[in-house]
């Protein structure tokens, strides 16, 4: 539902997308059929027109928007190469078109990402858990198991890609949810490999105080050099 | 006769329709039974085929051999493969997967939630995936004809 009513194009650039979709029809038939109608400027025909675009524009349809491009150009060119030479500032401006029309799209999921996030996730009741992994000599990652007042919200498993990223510096959002006001427990089991590569499992808990305001949570593991140990820390981002 | 009947309906049923076919394949992570984990997402844009096996199921050995046959030879054209077995017992499986001498990843599924999601009436069956991470087509059972069907799919989907 989310996704027919952020579908809609503006009411100013239907006209102007219509025109243009008329025009070079011919050529845009691959795009037409892998972008959702629209995307491509088509003016709505009532309440019921936006049916067909959520039916078109399903979650998974982004990959497929942005596999076009690549045929586009295959598509424009037309058949013999002198045409081709005559009619190439025609061809520029088609893939000008396509590539306009792909950052609607792009521009479109990023707007309709972040409004699924602010009604699914109100800031007022908004709780963020994030890992970060800092060194990892002592310590492989292999899963963990995030506790919210007892109750099990997520149990992640790493790829060895994952950990990658994370031992480059990335931080993985782990948990998005929601939480009312008052008095909290988090508990984080990690598991993996520990020092000498022998299975190893370790918890850590935090109690918390959810306000009125969003409140982000990080699970922090980093090395002791000193014991020779993983350190496992959950802080609390006032 | 009724087990005749059961027969027939098994076979029925091995061929009946796959719900999930043009669908999104559920994205799933688990251990594998040697090396480290696997995540499906984490391939969007090769080609991926999944092969539910189990170390009591016979033909799932030559299914498993046939797939590491065709991934040395398509490897390079972006072709991902993971056996994904369902045994109870993951020593059992670990065992099994320890012999079955592939080149691709055999990954464990005691709690049969992944099976569940793709929906496994029959072993071995195998998944083909698209690039574009829809599940394309399936098959049931192992058979030298279902081999040649196999490569036809699979070449098909690489040539996307």
């Amino acid at each position: 539902m989310l996704q027919m009513t952020r579908a809609m194009p503006p009411t100013d650039a239907a006209p102007r997308h219509a025109a243009r979709a008329a025009l070079l029809a011919p050529l845009l038939a691959g795009l037409l059929a892998a972008l959702p109608p629209t995307a491509l400027g088509a003016p709505p025909a009532g309440p019921d027109a936006t049916t067909p675009a959520a039916s078109a524009a399903p979650p998974g349809a982004a990959p497929a928007a942005e596999a076009t491009p690549g045929a586009a150009p295959a598509a424009a060119a037309p058949p013999g190469a002198a045409p081709a030479a005559e009619s190439s500032p025609d061809t520029r401006g088609l893939d000008e078109e396509i590539q306009g029309l792909k950052k609607d799209v792009v521009d479109l999921n990023k707007d309709l990402f972040i409004l699924e996030e602010e009604l699914l996730f109100p800031a007022n009741t908004q709780v963020a858990v994030f890992l970060s992994l800092d060194v990892g000599q002592f310590f492989a990652l292999d899963a963990v198991q995030l506790k919210l007042d007892q109750k099990e919200v997520i149990n992640y498993l790493y790829t060895p890609r994952e950990v990658d990223a994370l031992l480059k510096g990335g931080v993985q959002r782990l948990y998005l949810g929601n939480l009312k006001v008052g008095a909290h427990e988090l508990v984080a089991f990690f598991s993996g490999k520990g020092p000498n590569a022998r299975a190893y499992k370790r918890g850590a808990s935090l109690r918390f105080e959810k306000g009125v305001g969003a409140k982000y949570l990080e699970l922090k593991i980093d090395d002791r050099q000193r014991k020779l140990q993983p350190e496992f820390e959950i802080k609390d981002w006032e | 006769m009724a087990v005749m009947a059961l027969g027939c309906s098994l076979a029925v049923q091995a061929q009946s329709r796959y719900a999930l076919i043009g669908q999104s394949a559920p994205d799933f992570a688990l251990h594998a039974a040697v090396g480290g984990n696997a995540r499906l997402s984490e391939h969007r844009g090769e080609v991926v085929v999944l092969s539910f096996w189990s170390s009591r199921c016979t033909p799932c050995r030559t299914q498993l051999a046939v797939l590491n046959r065709s991934l040395a030879t398509y490897h390079s054209a972006g072709l991902a493969m993971f056996g994904i077995g369902v045994d109870d017992d993951p020593a059992q499986a670990r065992e099994f997967a320890r012999s079955a001498s592939v080149s691709f990843a055999l990954l464990l599924d005691p709690a049969k939630g992944v099976s569940r999601s793709y929906q496994v009436d029959n072993l071995p069956m195998t998944v083909l995936i698209d690039r574009s991470g829809t599940v394309r087509n399936v098959l049931r059972d192992y058979s030298p004809e279902g081999e040649q069907f196999y490569l036809q799919q699979l070449r098909a989907l690489l040539n996307e």
